[in-house]
């Protein structure tokens, strides 16, 4: 009768003690962790992130959105920049261009006197200067001498027998091509007083033809800028 | 008499010296279960000393009121944090007035003696 009972008290004791020393531990390893009212806490910090994050998820595709867009522009303003680029080429002279215009052939008349030397009846620098110089004022828009593109830096200058166009040797016939109005740069050149007469008198042939359809080649040398920047 | 004394204090030092040397600790989850369960089993001790005193000590009624009742508060806790109602609060509180009241015998007893 008395056995079960001491039985069962041993039993009851041992788990009581198991049962208060393990929540005892448990209890005093919790300052270790998180609290309780910690973690109600943190849970509600934890909603609270998550709202916000979703915003900003929301956000950041509205904004690549908008980058994207930004994007686009990008790619237009660089199809805007490559037609800037070309039109400035063009104007530079450095595409090749066709269009209507006139040919101007300046030749050296067959020696016909013996007493003019050929020196003096020779084309010189200034004559050619002369007749592009009249081209531009008539609104040509592109000029070449013997396939030498005419550009803002380009010279015209007498060296020896030759004359250099973009220190290039070229010499007779001249052969002037000019895009343009084709009546106005014909009519300034063979003009009265204009260099078709002038240089006429000196012996020097002008044949100026219109042409439907010139091509003008672009400039072919190399472009340097050694002191002039940009400001 | 003195025999079941001492066998209690024996079995009490050694299930501390189990629980201080055991390498597990309770999740801190469980930990509200363990103690209501806890405190169940101290009433039930309480419980049975009293009855003890007053000389109808039941070693059945005894045995299965400690193991029921802290099996059954843990599980009244447990079933409470699922439905999100408080019911160990309703464990601690019985149990805290039964354990009280345990104790107020215990000590008249003590007293008339």
């Amino acid at each position: 009768m008395n056995k079960p009972i001491y039985v069962s008290i041993l039993l009851v004791a041992v788990s009581l003690g198991l049962m208060l020393t393990l929540q005892y531990r448990t209890t005093s390893s919790v300052e270790q962790g998180v609290a309780y009212g910690r973690e109600q806490e943190l849970t509600v910090e934890k909603l609270q992130l998550e709202k916000e994050l979703a915003h900003l998820l929301d956000e950041s595709t509205d904004l690549s959105a908008k980058l994207e867009e930004a994007g686009k522009g990008y790619s237009e303003a660089a199809v805007a920049f490559e037609s800037e680029l070309s039109k400035i080429k063009l104007y530079a002279g450095l595409v090749p261009v066709e269009g209507p215009g006139v040919e101007v052939v300046l030749e050296n008349l067959p020696d016909s006197t013996p007493d003019r030397s050929p020196k003096l009846i020779s084309i010189k620098d200034y004559d050619l200067l002369h007749v592009v110089n009249e081209l531009r004022g008539a609104g040509a828009e592109a000029i070449a001498i013997n396939n030498q593109r005419l550009l803002a830096t380009s010279e015209i200058r007498l060296a020896g027998n030759h004359i250099v166009v973009n220190m290039v040797n070229i010499s007779a016939p001249y052969r002037v091509i000019a895009i343009g109005n084709a009546t106005t740069l014909k009519s300034s050149l063979v003009i009265k007083g204009g260099p078709a007469e002038i240089l006429n008198e000196r012996g020097i042939a002008v044949n100026v033809t219109i042409k439907e359809k010139i091509l003008i080649p672009a400039f072919t040398g190399g472009l340097r800028f050694d002191y002039a920047t940009t400001t | 008499m003195w025999l079941g004394l001492w066998l209690a204090v024996l079995g009490l030092g050694v299930g501390i010296m189990v629980g201080l040397n055991i390498p597990l600790i309770l999740p801190h989850a469980y930990a509200k279960y363990l103690s209501v369960a806890a405190l169940a089993a101290l009433d039930s001790v309480l419980g049975g000393i009293r009855a003890a005193m007053e000389d109808h000590f039941d070693n059945e009624i005894f045995i299965s009121g400690f193991f029921s009742n802290a099996l059954l508060a843990a599980g009244l806790a447990f079933i409470g944090e699922r439905l999100g109602i408080d019911l160990y609060l309703a464990a601690v509180v019985a149990f805290g007035v039964r354990l009280f009241n345990n104790i107020a015998i215990i000590r008249r007893h003590l007293l008339k003696k």
